[in-house]
């Protein structure tokens, strides 16, 4: 019985084989394609997930009331973690983090290595092995662990174990011994370093200076909870240790009219789970885990399976109705429903199984390019657990169940004598076909919407203007060994001379993202006549904003001529109204090291961060005091690529030790934008993937109308229609099909993609063109589709297809 | 007795009236008869084979196959009843396409669930006596209307069922094809196979032991 299933249905494959092939090169595409983006998608779920401790580790932020709301941050003081786990029952382990990337000098190599500070508790509370060296603590005073990537770096084919690397800390050469080299991370660990050390080592200005303070918050802390207590009880538990250790902050809080929170609470620690902490922004007031990117690459896989599985069905419907004789000639010759059922089952079984190996082949095959393509270190092994193949299996038969089963069950249960004449009731199977292809298309039109809302979206913030010259300059990290202030003057010396160099400045810190990834925020608040006021802080040298093009719209900016310089402050205007002064170049004010001081210039609003945010307060300083971490460089609006070319002549003269890592500010502008090109790029794809699929189900579709009506088209023809009519004719019901799908898909693309937009403070504005183009684009898709096949029909001669009745 | 019908009626509703197909028809059939069914185009004699078979039912009156009453059964026990005793042989030889000769006279076999050995033996017993023996291997459509029907009744030989119900035999058919079916059809009467079938054409019915006319309206009339 099996076998001869089963050579039937190779038999009828082989005799459909324009069909056939349709549906397995669109169940291929779609399958490989969702394997890809669901491996991508759980891939970033199971980010964190792989710590033994994983359900206990939690991440510690604190949630402030503040005058207009509330704040939160994961930033704490340093003696918050001791004193926690001292005060706090509850805590198991407990540990301070923080990150850098310092010079570490071996021989005469200096490298740059990702580094982390720790407290000894971290190797209790994660899961990062110790594969030589000291097990129990690997991260005593003075000594430091190496991944097993690094050492090789470092030291390359020598036993790094034991060795003595120096460090730049407190300006002179500190010596640390290699006590440990660490398993290499998996790569779904989002902690990740090079090195790591001591919390204690760090330096002075960030660890001792404000070992006793708790007004200075500069690191995240990670905890293990007792089994015993829940999270909540844990976070209750708190309320008097802020109450008692914030009490400063509080009064300020209470002054400047905060209002206390449902518990009563003016600073509430919050436990946030750590495999939560990559899907959180803990800067924002009420932090929400939002996994919806990983959900939407989820359902966009799940679409297109849809998709397929739509032609599938609708072409196995339709062709069912070529075998209606043998459908019951088998119930006459006493084959039984379920019989019947299994066979035409037995046949989707067998093109979804090649299908599914094709795809299996096609998605390994297109792996490398997927994973350069998303910057994504997702592969299949990676997420290979049991239960994720397990239910990988069971979703695979799902889908055959119901887009094989659905047809066969229809045929069937079929009655004998109504298809052994070939009789078949027609209009109840159309409205489900007709339904599917709505569906159809409408999925169609909903991405191809998204895909034209996030292109503008991502142009528009590529384009606007930011209020600075993105264009014209050059950033570059000046990582040294050197003394930034002095390295700074020979870069300026050594550019003096040259052709199309405009002006040299530098600050604390980067505009977009370098090419090193580095990006930071520094903000504080003051006291200012009676009230606390909050600005971002922007440490830079002379010229800044000539060299960035902002214009100064009131005062000056810092001038060399000016001795008295390194106590004024320019601020921009959102800055001025934080201050609500009419006069902005009369305010003096003082800062908590008790020294005055005084604005001297205001620049034009810019955007110095991303554009989901509003532009906030800013002051400049320029204290001399404070290292500057990048330089800025504008040059003469040609030739562009040679100026950048002697900017990194200058810098490998004076730093040939260290990489250039220059690049233009529209550079790194576009990487803060690579979340948003890469939601563009997939939705794009998953789009044109789409329209595609919806397009070979739609011509497979016309086909068989066009085959059942040959008869009807000849007798018109014979009576006198002409070509256009009869196309017209064939074709309208299909576009009928394709407006109702508009009409239901829009108002869900206006209001999803509003809902994304919303996040954005600088947004485009939604209108109805960019609907109309996307219902467009799939209605002249789909009218070239099917006006391929009964443009050919109409112009068949007449005689031809009634003779073949 | 094989089987009995009695007053059988059955009808369609068109625009509020009854349109009869059957007519207070009764039957007897005795095993090993041979019975033509004779009517114009529409007076049921499709119908009424159908009936017969179980693949169509009626509304009123009463069908006793082997003594079993067929109108009360339940259609899954009718199915293992038809699929035991009948064979059916249509104008249209209704040869699945995709099967070879060999194949399709294995089908009921399968839905029998006979095994494989079994099957093996009847099979190659039957292409024996019909001598297709060198067509076991070829498609329907690579065969002439006479062979095609030829293994038509093979196939509703295979099963060894008391009952052939053949539908217009041999209308698809020229007459000397024509005359080989039929004698085919004696040959089977007479070791002991009961036959009904419907026909147009006097000589076939001739061949018959017995002649039922249907009228227009599906009224019989012996």
């Amino acid at each position: 019985m099996f076998r001869n299933y089963i050579k039937i249905a190779l038999r009828n494959l082989w005799k459909d084989r324009t069909f056939t092939a349709l549906n397995i090169i669109g169940l291929t595409a779609a399958f490989g394609v969702a394997f890809l983006l669901s491996m991508y998608a759980l891939f970033e779920l199971s980010v964190d997930k792989f710590h033994e401790n994983v359900g206990s580790i939690y991440q510690v932020y604190t949630t402030s009331q503040i005058p207009e709301g509330s704040e939160s941050s994961d930033a704490n003081p340093i003696p918050f973690a001791p004193t926690l786990k001292s005060e706090i029952p509850g805590v198991e382990k407990i540990t301070r983090y923080a990150t850098g990337g310092p010079l570490i000098t071996y021989k005469e190599k200096t490298l740059s290595i990702g580094s982390a500070w720790a407290d000894p508790d971290f190797f209790d509370i994660f899961t990062f092995p110790v594969l030589e060296g000291n097990k129990i603590n690997p991260i005593e005073r003075s000594t430091v662990a190496l991944t097993e990537e690094t050492a090789k770096i470092i030291f390359g084919s020598e036993n790094a174990f034991g060795k003595t690397i120096t460090l730049q800390r407190n300006n002179e050469a500190a010596p640390y011994t290699v006590s440990a080299i660490l398993k290499d991370f998996p790569e779904a660990s989002s902690l990740r370093f090079g090195a790591i050390f001591n919390f204690q080592d760090l330096p002075d200005s960030f660890y001792k200076d404000n070992k006793d303070r708790w007004d200075a918050h500069n690191h995240p802390v990670y905890l293990k909870l007792a089994a015993n207590i829940t999270p909540e009880k844990f976070e209750k538990s708190t309320r008097p240790f802020s109450n008692l250790h914030f009490a400063d902050d509080i009064t300020t809080a209470k002054r400047d009219g905060a209002k206390p929170n449902a518990d009563g609470q003016f600073q509430q620690i919050h436990l946030l789970p750590f495999t939560d902490v990559s899907f959180a922004d803990l800067q924002v007031a009420n932090v929400k885990v939002s996994k919806t990117l990983q959900y939407l690459i989820l359902s966009i896989a799940l679409l297109i399976l849809f998709i397929a599985s739509v032609n599938f069905i609708n072409m196995s419907i339709a062709k069912g109705a070529q075998r209606l004789r043998e459908i019951g000639m088998r119930k006459t010759l006493g084959a039984s429903k379920s019989q019947l059922f299994f066979q035409f089952w037995g046949e989707s079984i067998l093109v979804f199984i090649v299908s599914v190996m094709f795809a299996t082949l096609l998605s390994f095959l297109l792996l490398d390019t997927f994973q350069t393509l998303f910057r994504t270190k997702a592969s299949f092994n990676l997420i290979a657990t049991p239960t994720i193949i397990f239910g990988f299996i069971i979703s695979l038969l799902m889908i055959t169940l119901i887009a094989g089963g659905y047809p066969a069950y229809l045929m069937s249960k079929l009655g004998t004598l109504q298809s052994l004449k070939g009789k078949l009731e027609v209009t109840g199977r159309n409205r489900v076909r007709n339904a599917l292809i709505v569906v159809q298309f409408g999925i169609a039109i909903l991405l191809i919407s998204g895909t034209l809302v996030l292109q503008e979206q991502l142009d528009y913030m590529r384009n606007k203007d930011l209020g600075f010259n993105k264009e014209q300059v050059i950033a570059f990290p000046l990582k040294t060994k050197k003394d930034r202030k002095q390295l700074m003057q020979l870069i300026r010396d050594e550019l003096s001379d040259k052709p199309n160099i405009v002006s040299v400045t530098a600050a604390d810190n980067i505009l977009g993202l370098g090419k090193d990834g580095t990006n930071s925020t520094s903000a504080m608040g003051f006291e200012y006549k009676g009230r606390e006021v909050e600005t971002n802080l922007l440490f830079v040298d002379y010229d800044y904003p000539q060299t960035l093009d902002i214009p100064i719209i009131k005062g000056r900016s810092f001038n060399r001529e000016y001795a008295t310089d390194s106590l004024s402050v320019v601020i921009n205007e959102s800055m001025v109204k934080e201050f609500g002064e009419k006069d902005p170049l009369n305010i003096k004010f003082v800062l908590d090291d008790s020294i005055q001081y005084s604005v001297i210039g205001v620049v034009k609003d810019f955007n110095f961060q991303g554009m989901d945010k509003s532009i906030q307060p800013l002051s400049f300083f320029m204290n001399s005091k404070k290292p500057l971490y990048q330089a800025y460089v504008k040059v003469a609006p040609v030739n562009l690529v040679k100026s950048y070319d002697v900017v990194k002549a200058a810098w490998n003269k004076l730093e040939p030790d260290t990489e250039f890592l220059g690049s233009f500010l529209d550079a790194n502008i576009d990487r803060t934008l690579q979340k948003e090109r890469m939601m563009t790029t997939m939705i794009s794809s998953a789009s044109i993937l789409a329209i595609l699929l919806s397009c070979i189900g739609l011509f497979a579709i016309s086909l068989l109308v066009v085959s059942q009506r040959k008869k009807e088209i000849g007798i018109r023809k014979v009576v006198g229609a002409s070509v256009s009519t009869i196309t017209v004719l064939l074709t309208k019901n299909f576009l009928k099909l394709v407006g109702i799908a508009f009409l239901i898909a829009t108002p869900i693309a206006w209001y999803a993609t509003s809902q994304w937009l919303q996040n954005y403070v600088y947004r485009i504005d939604l209108n109805i063109w960019i609907f109309l183009a996307a219902g467009a684009i799939a209605l002249v898709i789909a009218v070239l589709t099917i006006s391929f096949r009964t443009i050919q029909a109409a112009l068949k001669n007449p005689v031809e297809s009634l003779k073949t009745e | 007795m094989l089987l009995e019908l009695n007053n059988i009626f059955k009808w369609v509703t068109q625009g509020g009236s009854r349109i009869f197909l059957l007519k207070d028809i009764n039957l007897q059939v005795e095993e090993g008869e041979f019975i033509s069914i004779m009517g114009p185009s529409g007076s049921g004699k499709s119908t009424l084979l159908n009936v017969i078979g179980m693949l169509d039912n009626f509304q009123e009156g009463e069908y006793k196959f082997l003594d079993e009453s067929v109108h009360s059964m339940k259609e899954k026990n009718r199915s293992k009843l038809y699929k035991e005793y009948i064979g059916f042989v249509f104008q249209a030889y209704h040869l699945i396409d995709e099967l070879t000769v060999y194949e399709n006279i294995e089908t009921p076999l399968l839905y029998k669930n006979v095994k494989s050995s079994e099957r093996k033996a009847l099979v190659a017993d039957m292409l024996d006596r019909f001598n297709i023996v060198g067509k076991k291997d070829l498609f329907p459509s690579q065969l002439s209307g006479g062979q095609q029907q030829l293994v038509g009744v093979a196939r509703a030989l295979i099963a060894k069922p008391k009952l052939i119900l053949a539908d217009e035999p041999t209308g698809n058919l020229n007459s000397k094809q024509s005359e080989e079916i039929m004698q085919l059809f004696k040959e089977l009467n007479q070791a002991g196979v009961t036959i009904i079938q419907a026909t147009h054409s006097e000589t076939n019915a001739a061949y018959g032991s017995r002649t039922l006319h249907l009228l227009d309206g599906g009224r019989n009339h012996i």
